[in-house]
């Protein structure tokens, strides 16, 4: 207690220092004149008296110390004291003290912002209570549906059959729930207004979804078990952000009617704003809908072995995920057994194999994560090299300054201080350095996360952002505290170190004179390990922009140049197949009366949309493949006119046209690389084929074959993957139900295709224009030029080079700084020995060589040790340099070629310098 | 040494409010005056050590403090007891009699009394 109150009593006197020293002396005048006042008494002279109480007093400075110290707090004191201390002396060089600071905000900045987008794709969990609870099915994302009663290596969507059986067995979930594995458009119009349907992302989910992650509404109420029963009354829950943007928060919202597909729901809440859905996704949902109104809408939700749903549960608290695994891949195979005879004779051989994994799932499905985390590793990678690099700059700058300030440390030490006050006094200064840097460096990073997050996940108009913000959160902050911390220690420890080492008479003695170069190697080691760094970073970001180069220009196959592509949906606007046709005819029509018009046609998907059907083949006249035969092609539904508006040639045999009817025999166009993969050596003209097992291989007829071209973004970088186009007016038939129609999804052509003459200028306006006179409720989801569809799939790539490629020139900038320091100074401290040269005669060209040798003989050794990691770092790249050599002689000269040219410039500025010194002046000096 | 020093700190804090506490408020000098004569030795050189040791006990709040006026009409600080002082006053003279009890006791040991 008395100690509590002591303590108490020394903060605050420590914060009236200046009273309380007032104070004493106050009373020891007062005691000195009272005692001399007795002596006086006593007899004494008034000289004497004075004198003798003096020396009764004792030593007047060590009672003041003795006061000092029991008033304040000392470590406080000292501390506050070396941080003014170092405060002033970092004001006396201002130019250091901006050249370190922004050094060093470059630095922490780039790493933090690299962090905060790390720790957002990677580690972060969802705004949900308690996600370490939550467990998800499924080793990695897998998008979107999977047919069938088998799954390669893990079973990590389910059906609803599937996840009713799980559900209602296994007893370690509190609740277990499930949702759309898709992303899903809805065209959505509220009931009684006027304005054009607009599209927005939506997700189907099981009813107990929002209880299972804990999530209250932000206003009305969420979804319940109630609500996803068959014949339930359609309800929906709505987003916060849709709320507030689309409807300015207007709370007549809840419990009002809005259309989506046409069908009418009541959206009876809004989620909380944190709550961005299960997934990190680029474009989070607006709406949340009960899995059982699906089936009005596609109708997935019945089919026993159609797979679309991925799951989350939250576990009973004590019950171990391991047990719950265990038990639900005994589930899985009971249910597989229990559809025995609806297995295919692949999926029977299949079915000892299958299994499932539960992982953690308080992150969510993680599709981004998977998507981004290669390139998040490599830019976690590059910018830890920038940091270095910025260490070791600052480290430079400082044994500069150490050695600069030798002689004062010299003369401190000589006057008794001791080597640890001084270290302290060093590593104060780095740290407050490293700390302002921090600060810096943390608005570096917001700017800078802002900016990479724009170029990597471009918004799309209306929708929601990815749900990243460039905001500092506390582990950003932390991040940043600790990494500038870390740096300040770590280029702040090795001069101090050097500093409390000197020797204070040999300093002395020998300041100015001395020809020892004392404490050089350690700057020289750094400027080497500098330059080696900025070697390797400028071949990564050389490579990486050599590889975005050719993925750039390569030969696509089909034509980009005066082509728009139209992106809509007629599912969106509730149109059902009979009058699919008509519709695309009367688009195609009102589009081509544009005046500039040369050519319409409508696919699926086109080509880089980023979007594909896909299936197995099964050949006509061939072996059926096996369960471990690759029998994969991708294909795409189009109309007539389709092969000269994309601008791929048919090779041979005819291409796909109007007299291909609904009633017509089924017919393909097939690329190269099918007929190369499928029939080998044969000539496919008039072959057959199909993609629905056994009995369906006489499905289609082979018409005509087309170039390669790529339509599948996955394979950019590889050979082109088999591809085959259908008729859009004729629809498949399942070969053990004529009348069930096996893919109708894909009869909703998604993008119009439209070939402009060269010189006329169609705008956006004009496509809208004539599309809604169509239909008004059609909604265009995207218009977009095919070179810049094309370009949006290199988004990616584009961001990680260019960043890597800023890197490697600030790393380059940094590393020449940190050449030219060390040449500087080492020419500076030869001037003495430059001027006697001069003064015997030899030329201004001799000693510019003699300065930048030394200069070079760095920049060699920087290469010496940067060659082999350069290599080392090709090879780290491989598989994301899409076939580019890593060893690549041409990016490795060029990044060779900067560093020696930036170390020529470096060296060559102090060498010049030297050489002008006139030889008179610098001997008088000395 | 050390431990002399604090042996002395001690002894001189105890001094000092012992003479507070029978001589009522005090400024410096008096209280060096009167511990010097009863102490002898202790304090007729370096005085000045008593003012660290009265600004412990003030930070402890054994003691206060004000400024006033002294006898010859100078300014002067004027030290009192507190009542925390008072207390802890009487339980460092228990104490403190307590030890040097024991202590008395164990010099006064002859050999032949634990035989």
């Amino acid at each position: 207690m008395r100690a509590l109150r002591r303590i108490l009593k020394r903060l605050r006197s420590w914060a009236t220092t200046q009273q309380d020293e007032e104070r004493l002396l106050a009373e020891i005048e007062e005691h000195l004149a009272l005692q001399t006042e007795d002596n006086i008494r006593c007899g004494m002279s008034l000289a004497d008296a004075r004198r003798q109480a003096v020396l009764k007093f004792g030593a007047q400075d060590a009672v003041k110390e003795s006061y000092r110290h029991q008033r304040g707090i000392p470590f406080l004191e000292t501390l506050v004291r070396d941080i003014r201390y170092s405060l002033r002396r970092l004001r006396m060089t201002p130019a250091f003290t901006v050249t370190t600071i922004l050094t060093l905000a470059l630095g922490i900045g780039a790493s933090t912002s690299i962090f905060t987008m790390t720790y957002a794709v990677l580690m972060k969990s969802l705004a949900v209570a308690s996600p370490g609870e939550l467990y998800r099915l499924g080793k990695e994302a897998r998008c979107c549906y999977w047919g069938g009663y088998a799954q390669d290596k893990e079973f990590s969507l389910v059906s609803y059959d599937l996840y009713k059986h799980f559900r209602d067995n296994t007893s370690g979930f509190a609740e277990l729930a499930a949702f759309q594995a898709s992303e899903e458009l809805f065209g959505v119009r509220r009931a009684g207004a006027t304005k054009e349907a607009h599209s927005y992302p939506g997700e189907f989910v099981s009813g107990n979804y929002f209880k299972m992650f804990g999530i209250e509404p932000y206003t009305g109420r969420s979804l319940t078990p109630q609500d996803d029963q068959p014949g339930a009354t359609p309800v929906a829950v709505m987003s916060y952000r849709l709320w507030q943007q689309a409807y300015g928060s207007d709370p007549s919202v809840i419990n009002s009617v809005f259309n989506l597909n046409d069908r009418p729901f009541i959206v009876v809440g809004i989620t909380p704003p944190s709550f961005f859905g299960d997934s990190l996704r680029t474009t989070p949902p607006d709406f949340f809908l009960p899995l059982n109104t699906e089936p009005a809408m596609e109708g997935d939700l019945y089919k026993i072995d159609n797979h679309w749903l991925d799951l989350i549960g939250r576990i009973r608290p004590g019950v171990k995920p391991a047990s719950i695994e265990a038990q639900m891949r005994v589930e899985l195979k009971q249910w597989l057994r229990s559809h025995w005879d609806d297995m295919s004779a692949t999926e029977r051989a299949k079915f000892p194999e299958q299994t499932l994994f539960l992982m953690p799932g308080g992150a969510g499905i993680t599709s981004i994560r998977d998507q981004y985390e290669h390139w998040l590793h490599i830019l976690i990678m590059v910018s830890a090299f920038v940091l270095l690099i910025v260490c070791a700059n600052v480290a430079n700058l400082m044994l500069v300054r150490g050695m600069e300030r030798r002689r004062l440390t010299s003369l401190s030490m000589a006057l008794g201080a001791r080597a640890s006050r001084l270290v302290a006094e060093a590593v104060t200064e780095s740290i407050l350095l490293s700390l302002i840097g921090g600060a810096v460096g943390l608005a570096v990073a917001f700017a800078a996360t802002r900016l990479i997050l724009h170029f990597a996940f471009p918004t799309v108009n209306g929708m929601a952002a990815v749900p990243i913000s460039a905001s500092p959160s506390i582990p950003v902050l932390l991040f940043a505290f600790i990494t500038s911390t870390l740096t300040g220690l770590l280029f702040g420890i090795a001069p101090a170190w050097m500093a409390s080492r000197a020797d204070p008479l040999e300093s002395l003695r020998g300041a100015n004179r001395s020809t020892a170069r004392f404490g050089l190697m350690p700057r020289k080691l750094l400027v080497v390990l500098q330059a080696a760094l900025s070697l390797v970073l400028l071949s990564v970001s050389g490579l990486l922009i050599a590889a975005l180069h050719s993925l750039e220009n390569e030969d696509f196959g089909f034509g980009q140049d005066h082509r728009i592509v139209v992106s809509l949906n007629p599912r969106l606007a509730g149109y059902n197949f009979p009058q699919l046709t008509r519709l695309y005819q009367r688009l195609k029509d009102s589009i081509s009366s544009i005046p500039g018009v040369s050519a319409v046609a409508l696919c699926t998907y086109s080509p880089l949309s980023g979007k594909n059907w896909a299936g197995g083949m099964w050949i006509d006249g061939h072996p059926a493949p096996g369960p471990e035969d690759d029998n994969l092609a991708f294909w795409d539904r189009v109309t007539a006119g389709y092969f000269p508006a994309v601008g791929q040639p048919i090779l041979k045999g005819r291409t796909i046209s109007g007299q291909d009817t609904a009633t017509s025999p089924h017919v393909a166009v097939i690329n190269q690389a099918f007929a190369k993969k499928f029939f080998h050596n044969e000539d496919p003209i008039g072959k057959h084929f199909g993609q629905h097992g056994l009995g369906s291989e006489r499905e289609y007829e082979v018409i005509g074959i087309a170039a390669d071209a790529r339509y599948v973004s996955r394979d950019i970088g590889m050979s082109v993957t088999p591809f085959f186009f259908l008729p859009e007016a004729q629809h498949d038939f399942l070969p053990k139900d004529a009348a069930v129609d096996a893919n109708p999804g894909s009869h909703f052509l998604h993008d119009i295709v439209i070939v402009s003459r060269p010189g006329s200028n169609l705008s956006s306006a004009q496509l809208r224009e004539a599309i809604a006179s169509v239909d008004p409720d059609l909604p265009v989801i995207s218009i977009r030029p095919m070179n810049e569809q094309v370009a949006a799939q290199f988004t990616q790539q584009r961001l990680i080079a260019r960043l890597t490629s800023l890197l490697g020139v600030l790393s380059l900038l940094l590393a020449s700084i940190g050449l030219y320091g060390v040449t500087a100074y080492n020419a500076a401290r030869r001037a003495g020995e430059i001027s006697v040269r001069v003064a015997l005669g030899a030329h201004r060209s001799h000693i510019v060589r003699l300065v930048l040798r030394g200069g070079f003989i760095l920049v060699f050794w920087g290469l010496f040790i940067g060659l082999p990691l350069t290599f080392a770092a090709g090879r780290f790249l491989g598989s994301q340099l899409y076939g580019v050599n890593p060893y690549n002689p041409a990016v490795t000269l060029s990044a060779v070629a900067m560093l020696a040219l930036s170390g020529l410039a470096a060296s060559l500025i102090p060498a010049l310098r030297a050489s002008l010194t006139s030889p008179l002046e610098v001997l008088r000096v000395e | 040494m050390k431990d002399k020093k604090d042996v002395l700190q001690g002894t001189l804090a105890l001094m000092a409010l012992k003479t507070l506490d029978v001589l009522g408020p005090l400024h410096g000098y008096a209280i060096a005056r009167r511990i010097e004569q009863i102490s002898g030795d202790l304090l007729s050189v370096n005085q000045g050590t008593l003012y660290p040791v009265l600004l412990k006990l003030e930070q402890e709040g054994s003691i206060a403090s004000e400024w006033g006026a002294s006898e010859n009409n100078r300014k002067a600080r004027f030290y009192r007891l507190t009542r925390a002082g008072r207390k802890h006053l009487s339980v460092e003279t228990r104490d403190w009699e307590e030890t040097s009890a024991i202590i008395g006791r164990f010099f006064a040991l002859k050999a032949t009394d634990l035989k």
